[in-house]
């Protein structure tokens, strides 16, 4: 199973360098969304707590805008009936989720970096709690989209479904995850945000765990 | 195959209670010990009243507001608020300040103020007859 998921992973990996249709419209949102908040901001100096939230703005828009393409897709090329016949749905989901994870944690480096060059108050303070927040934010992002990609992908209205529905299901993780990149940049102990990254955690938890009992009716529909 | 559904439930449950439990835990919480405002470095909400004394001082190059607080025992605390000074801040009856205690006072980012009411109950005039 894991050598399955493995050449599914590779043959998208091999698929999306050839059209870069994800990564380019990833890094166009990115440079254009940043752009645009350097603008708004001008000579203003922008707080911490703003940055923080600013920072999820951006991540939260990038992933909407370039995550939907792993079983979108699929469905597009009409290969997601070959692909029924071929492997396994939980082989499938492995697949496609170690795909969008890389792709999640690429993107979002790139952004902590352009933030970390471009916001003078974007100083991280405490870098072990971001590492953190990080690591385990990222993976909840990844989760999230990759198993509403799949249910959208056979739905008509793709690009305005896709937002929608992941808003309510991705808020916990951006509520705690703002909380957590605020306390990274003020210099708070990992300690005493423990609250926060356990919400995060088991948000995590709980989104593979369902994922996975539920990507066998999604998938067969 | 009954059987998967039924353990990946209990671990989805298990994890929604604690997840939400966590989040009853994680907002900001009230404390109206002013020694131990002191001793965390955690976004609290001090509440406290007032020290008429020490009056206060506007600060008006860096746009500041500061005073001076205390709690129910008698804890002194220096209060600086990025901002101006709240209308009914001399008749507040209590003041509540959200914020963090750095570099020897706490730095506040929002001030309420708890004024004594106007009116106040009277008592229920009775008639005999």
């Amino acid at each position: 199973m894991i050598a399955k998921a493995y050449a599914l992973f590779k043959k998208d990996l091999h698929s999306e360098l050839r059209t870069r249709y994800a990564i380019n419209s990833l890094a166009m949102f990115i440079i254009v969304a940043i752009s645009i908040i350097m603008f708004a901001v001008g000579q203003e100096r922008v707080s911490e707590a703003l940055t923080g939230g600013l920072f999820w703005v951006v991540i939260f828009f990038t992933a909407m805008s370039g995550l939907s393409r792993a079983f979108v897709s699929e469905e597009e090329r009409g290969t997601s009936l070959t692909l029924q016949l071929v492997a396994a749905p939980s082989t499938v989901f492995t697949g496609k989720l170690v795909f969008n994870i890389i792709l999640v944690f690429t993107m979002n480096t790139v952004i902590t970096l352009l933030y970390a060059a471009l916001f003078e108050s974007f100083v991280i303070k405490n870098f072990n709690l971001f590492l953190l927040s990080f690591v385990f934010g990222n993976i909840g992002l990844a989760v999230s989209s990759t198993i509403i990609a799949a249910i959208i992908a056979k739905a008509g209205a793709k690009g305005t479904l896709y937002p929608v529905l992941s808003f309510p299901i991705l808020l916990p993780l951006i509520i705690s995850s703002v909380q957590l990149t605020l306390s990274a940049l003020d210099g708070t102990s990992i300690a005493d945000s423990k609250y926060e990254l356990a919400i995060v955690i088991s948000y995590d938890v709980i989104m593979l765990t369902a994922s996975y009992l539920l990507f066998d009716f999604i998938w067969k529909d | 195959m009954k059987n998967k559904y039924m353990f990946g439930g209990f671990i989805i449950v298990v994890f929604l209670g604690i997840m939400i439990y966590l989040f009853t835990q994680s907002n900001i919480q009230y404390q109206d010990d002013f020694t131990k405002v002191m001793n965390t470095n955690k976004t609290v909400k001090a509440t406290g009243t007032w020290v008429k004394e020490e009056g206060y001082d506007i600060d008006k190059e860096n746009k500041q507001f500061i005073f001076y607080m205390k709690d129910e025992n008698g804890n002194k605390m220096k209060v600086v608020y990025d901002g101006t000074m709240p209308n009914n801040f001399e008749s507040a009856s209590s003041v509540v300040v959200t914020g963090k205690y750095v570099n020897g006072y706490f730095h506040a980012r929002d001030i309420l103020t708890k004024c004594p009411s106007k009116y106040e109950g009277q008592e229920v005039q009775t008639s005999t007859m």
